[in-house]
């Protein structure tokens, strides 16, 4: 990072000698400079190469300097590149008003002071610098935080697959051979018919806990059968331990949806309603899932508590519960490429995930 | 005739204590056990045993795809989904290819009264009273 890495800057005069003067002035900054004498020339480089700063002259025959720069900020590509205009001519503040308004950040005057140029020019080219190396850093960790959540997931499904394939073979064992026990009751004696009957009760209660944490951590159905029966199995259970009225409408026609998609609304689901559980004292909620005609799917979880405090919902770094749940989502829809909205207020939250899913989503269910 | 099962279930644990509680019944007998979906569908044609007892999630094919095979081989031959996630969702697919009854395997108890009523009724499409179906997490 710390590593000077040359950004381009074009320099754009009709008059060769003006173009030799701005390189003399600028080689020192130790960049990569591109001369073009027209603007046409000048759009030929824009187009192949990223440009940080564009140095040009207002004058010049055919393309002057304000049409050069209108045809510039026309492009997005262009967003970070820095124009700087050179006149001797059109000094007025109209003029410069002119040129700030076609995205010039700056407006020079002839004679130009060497040294002055120099320092502008360097500031912007050092900002573009800075800009692509946040834009960098920005990517990776998008990258990194897209393949935590895949590894959160992976490891998620393994430790409930593990438990499943560990844990509940044992218990079914334990649970079938009290039955026969059981089944020859009448050998013993009232203490023992006694511990026998706690033991199934203690077998129940183990095998409960042990399938709500597998739950939790991975739906078997989501695997097996899909998201709707997943969801929906969720829901029942969420609304025993929670105490919140759970309402669940899923069209029907959704079928299954690609592997990584539906364990991402199943999470978003989830995420939502823990939120409902523990931040908004609401007694009730509604999951909705359905799809739109513009080929996407909508999950939408509303609930009829206190709401998000805004602050939660704008960062999505604060340390709190929310924040990083609300933060996840985002990560997950944006994964999708999807949208993820909030609307809050005193009397509920609603959230409202657009997920695009082509022609997927409406199949046989 | 004695009765005979097919056992289906990836854990070897559950086979042998599901064989324990079946054969103390003199009237049962095992004849033959599958620890996946796709080798217990091959055992079913070859075997065509009385009833199946077949678990959900397994390798390879789940439950419930296994017991839709199965029905395309011979539909009259009951099938009973021994599951740790009976729940009204499972056990709504289970109805839908054939399964006759959907079983906890925590709470197996009920399980031998339930093949009982389900091999008395012949060919009756019956869901069992099993107490845990309904019961989500």
């Amino acid at each position: 990072m710390a590593e000077h890495q040359k950004v381009n800057i074009l320099m754009v005069d009709d008059q060769p000698g003006k173009l030799v003067t701005y390189e003399a002035i600028l080689n020192e900054l130790d960049e990569n400079l591109i001369q073009a004498r027209s603007g046409k020339e000048a759009l030929d480089h824009l187009l192949k190469t990223n440009v940080a700063v564009v140095l040009m002259d207002v004058s010049m025959p055919e393309l002057d300097g304000f049409e050069l720069a209108d045809m510039i900020r026309q492009h997005p590509r262009f967003q970070n590149t820095a124009i700087i205009f050179i006149s001797a001519v059109h000094l007025t503040d109209i003029d410069r008003l002119k040129a700030y308004q076609r995205g010039a950040v700056d407006y020079i005057a002839v004679p130009i002071v060497p040294e002055l140029l120099r320092a502008k020019v360097r500031v912007f080219a050092d900002l573009h610098r800075k800009t692509y190396q946040l834009e960098m850093l920005n990517r990776d960790l998008r990258t990194l935080s897209a393949r935590l959540i895949t590894t959160q997931d992976e490891e998620r499904r393994r430790i409930a697959r593990d438990l499943h394939d560990s844990v509940g073979p044992l218990l079914a064992a334990l649970s079938m051979n009290n039955g026969l026990v059981h089944q020859q009751a009448e050998k013993l004696g009232p203490q023992a018919v006694e511990a026998l009957r706690q033991n199934s009760e203690l077998i129940e209660q183990l095998s409960k806990q042990t399938r709500t944490i597998s739950h939790l951590l991975h739906p078997p159905l989501l695997d097996e059968i899909g998201l709707l029966p997943a969801i929906r199995m969720f829901a029942e259970g969420f609304g025993e331990r929670s105490n919140v009225k759970v309402t669940v409408e899923l069209s029907p026609e959704i079928g299954r949806l690609p592997p990584t998609m539906e364990i991402s609304i199943f999470r978003i689901v989830q995420e939502c309603l823990t939120n409902v559980y523990r931040h908004s004292e609401s007694k009730t909620a509604l999951i909705r899932i359905s799809p739109t005609r513009d080929k996407s799917l909508t999950v939408q979880v509303s609930d009829e508590g206190k709401g998000i405090p805004l602050d939660s919902r704008v960062s999505t770094l604060v340390g709190n519960s929310h924040g990083v749940g609300l933060s996840g989502m985002r990560e997950r829809v944006r994964e999708l490429g999807g949208t993820l909205d909030i609307q809050s207020n005193g009397n509920g939250t609603t959230v409202t995930a657009s997920l695009p899913v082509g022609n997927m989503a409406v199949v046989s269910a | 005739m004695r009765t005979r099962f097919l056992i289906v279930d990836d854990s070897d644990l559950v086979r042998r204590s599901l064989r324990m509680v079946l054969q103390a019944n003199p009237d049962w007998e095992i004849c033959g056990e599958a620890a996946d979906g796709v080798s217990a569908v091959e055992m079913f044609k070859e075997l065509r045993p009385n009833i199946v007892i077949l678990d959900f999630q397994m390798p390879g094919i789940n439950g419930i795809e296994t017991a839709r095979r199965m029905a395309e081989i011979a539909p009259a031959i009951p099938v009973v989904l021994f599951t740790q996630h009976a729940s009204a969702d499972l056990e709504r697919h289970a109805l839908e290819v054939g399964i006759r009854s959907v079983v906890s395997k925590t709470n197996a108890f009920p399980m031998v009264g339930m093949i009982e009523a389900l091999l008395e009724s012949g060919d009756s499409n019956t869901t069992s009273d099993h107490s845990d179906s309904k019961n989500p997490d």
